[in-house]
């Protein structure tokens, strides 16, 4: 049943130049990543720091631009607009959460103006009485009832979770098809994080936007996300349907990922796997598999180059000669 | 204000075991401008020896503020107001000078979370090994420099780094020589505050791993403070949840996972997705921690329980009531035998 892809990247790669002039090195952030991203979909993507999966995130949200591939919102190749134009077009389509509500909330302004703020910008509302009715209707929607009196708020007034709320507030005003969401949780306590989740998983349903779930924390992305996308050094080297996935972990790397995972509820300690090294420097990966220093199944042809996706069975792929022609 | 008793009951089921440290009824608070906050309010608790002892909860709840009083790391505006901690049955809370020196170190570690503020920048690894070594020991540098290397090996650091500065290793390098240092004089206890809660889960499994077979080597007790309570109860024996300043339960691990009996604790429990098993809708807690500065009345987590009894909780503060030898509660609900009928 699934239709069109609403955001689709294709092959995206970015590469940062660091250091000066004696120095220069090039650091591969994110290489060849293509995602799909569907209506009333949650697709999550999991890895650790430095797998570059915020700056995927960065780059669907056209805050930097990709060094090479392609990007389309509802078949349209949008990285062919230049014009500012264009760009605050897509970007009210296209909206962003940062992990840290602490810093996305200007201190200086109520929660009322910031939420006016995108209804300005975007000409949704103009008129005083209408954007005051939108603004309340917007804190309603996240829970942060009565509305009234959390738009004259400060974000200092506020806990955490309620900013995080807020800043879900200002992504909805421009009534978005996609929400790009950044370790959207990972600073909150414990127990508001589900309340969070919740909350954008009644969005997904009830308006039907889409999300992209970046994180950290593979047990949430199960929680949440419909698709998962792993990411390592770069690389997207596994992905398919969240369930399936995670019940039957292909690549190596995912492997071991989910082994790591605290669960107590897994029993004492099974099948355990030896984790050795560490995530290699991004400005040393060559042109083989990230993994391949790491992996225990290493054949010689992983450090040559990096293996295309096999496509398998229910919607999966994962990108391992393991698999390769089968 | 609130009064939590001293339940014997609550600690070691094995009565001949004398725990290594005692805490009874330690009570902090922060003089601010705003306020007095107690941060711990009349905790008790026991570490064996040997054992790993976890304290959860979330931030703000005091459990990083305990870790500082037991290794007399607390600076204004926080003051311990009451209470006693024993060490080996000396009292911590009056140690001076050289003893208080010793005491740190060499009978008790501390690992914190950032491991990068916790090594000197401007100093080798090997260097700030040495330094702890050499000024707790009377070894000579150079064998101060052979145990510093043989101590980074048992953390699984290549002897070569000995010589690297902090900024030349990763996180999880940085932690292990951090872990290294605290083991040096072979402390007794070690008192791990969130050790791994900067780290990607892979690392952290590897530190964990590590410090497992580090303490089977050489029998140390650990006090572990995390917020990651799927973390703790796959490391500790026993393990106490702490809300608002309070200890509101203490169990072993095993208990704590299959039985727990605040509604706080059961709440936080279901706040942690699971890889495994049939999904399920989780809720977490509603509402957020309170403001110590102004705790709500009776049980304090009462704003935020979804079983609150009418004219008890919201008026009395529940006590520490113990449920068998090593179970323990403060919870009304418990008390009445309300609790399994919800």
């Amino acid at each position: 049943m699934q239709t069109e892809p609403i955001l689709e990247a294709r092959d995206l790669t970015k590469h940062f130049v660091a250091g000066g002039a004696m120095s220069r090195q090039t650091v591969k952030a994110v290489q060849n990543v293509s995602i799909k991203l569907f209506p009333g979909k949650v697709t999550a993507v999991v890895g650790e720091s430095g797998s570059g999966k915020s700056t995927v995130v960065r780059m669907l949200a056209r805050l930097i631009e990709p060094t090479s591939g392609q990007m389309f919102f509802k078949q349209h190749n949008v990285l062919e607009d230049k014009g500012r134009r264009t760009l605050l077009s897509y970007r009210g389509q296209v909206q962003i959460i940062f992990q840290d509500p602490f810093s996305s909330l200007n201190p200086v302004h109520r929660v009322g103006y910031v939420l006016q703020r995108p209804l300005r910008i975007h000409h949704i509302a103009n008129q005083k009485r209408q954007i005051q009715q939108r603004v309340h209707d917007l804190l309603q929607q996240v829970s942060l009832i009565p509305a009234a009196d959390y738009a004259v708020k400060y974000p200092h007034q506020l806990s955490g979770g309620q900013r995080q709320r807020v800043a879900i507030a200002r992504a909805l005003a421009v009534e978005p098809k996609v929400i790009l969401a950044d370790e959207p949780v990972s600073m909150l306590d414990v127990s508001i994080r589900l309340g969070i989740l919740n909350l954008m998983a009644k969005l997904r349903d009830e308006q039907r936007i889409a999300f992209l779930y970046v994180t950290h924390d593979i047990a949430s992305a199960r929680y949440f996300a419909d698709e998962l996308l792993v990411m390592y050094a770069g690389h997207a080297v596994e992905g398919g349907d969240t369930e399936s996935l995670l019940q039957d972990p292909l690549h190596p790397y995912t492997q071991l990922l989910i082994s790591a995972v605290p669960d107590p509820a897994r029993g004492l300690r099974t099948a355990e796997i030896k984790i050795k090294g560490e995530i290699p420097s991004l400005t040393a990966v060559g042109d083989g598999c990230p993994f391949a220093d790491r992996c225990p199944h290493v054949l010689p042809k992983c450090r040559e180059a990096m293996p295309p996706a096999t496509v398998l069975p229910g919607k999966r792929w994962v990108r391992c000669y393991l698999f390769d022609g089968k | 204000m609130a009064h939590i008793s001293t339940s014997d009951s609550a600690q070691s089921p094995d009565a001949a075991l004398k725990p290594l440290l005692t805490v009874r009824d330690l009570s902090v608070e922060y003089r601010t401008k705003s306020g007095r906050v107690r941060a711990v309010d009349h905790v008790s608790f026991d570490i064996n020896a040997g054992e790993v002892f976890g304290l959860a909860g979330e931030s703000g709840c005091g459990k990083s503020t305990i870790a500082h009083a037991i290794t007399r790391l607390l600076k204004p505006p926080a003051y311990t107001e009451g209470g006693d901690i024993r060490f080996q049955g000396r009292n911590v809370l009056e140690l001076k000078d050289d003893a208080l020196r010793a005491f740190r170190w060499e009978h008790v570690a501390i690992v914190f979370q950032s491991a990068m503020n916790a090594l000197n920048p401007i100093l080798t690894i090997g260097d700030q090994i040495v330094d702890v070594i050499r000024a707790h020991t009377g070894m000579s540098t150079r064998q101060a420099r052979a145990r510093a290397l043989e101590l980074l090996q048992v953390v699984g650091i290549d002897a070569k780094r000995i010589d690297s500065y902090p900024h030349q290793l990763s996180g999880g390098m940085r932690q292990r020589t951090v872990i290294a240092t605290a083991l040096a004089l072979n402390p007794e206890l070690i008192v791990m505050d969130e050790p791994t809660t900067a780290l990607d889960v892979v690392v952290q499994k590897q530190i964990i791993d590590e410090l497992q077979q580090l303490k089977k080597q050489f029998g140390f007790s650990i006090l572990f403070i995390t917020h990651d309570l799927s973390l703790l109860v796959e490391i500790s024996d026993r393990i106490g949840i702490m809300y608002a300043g309070e200890l509101v339960e203490i169990a072993t691990a095993r208990q704590l996972f299959k039985n727990p009996r605040h509604p706080y604790t059961q709440r936080l429990m279901n706040s942690f997705p699971s890889i495994h098993g049939a999904k399920q809708e989780m809720l977490g807690i509603p509402g957020s921690p309170p403001d110590l500065i102004h705790p709500p009345t009776g049980c304090r987590f009462h704003p935020r329980c979804s079983k609150v009894i009418a004219g008890v909780c919201r008026e009395i503060h529940p006590q520490l009531i113990p449920l068998d030898a090593t179970h323990a509660a403060a919870c009304h609900l418990v008390n009445e035998g309300l609790h399994d009928a919800n």
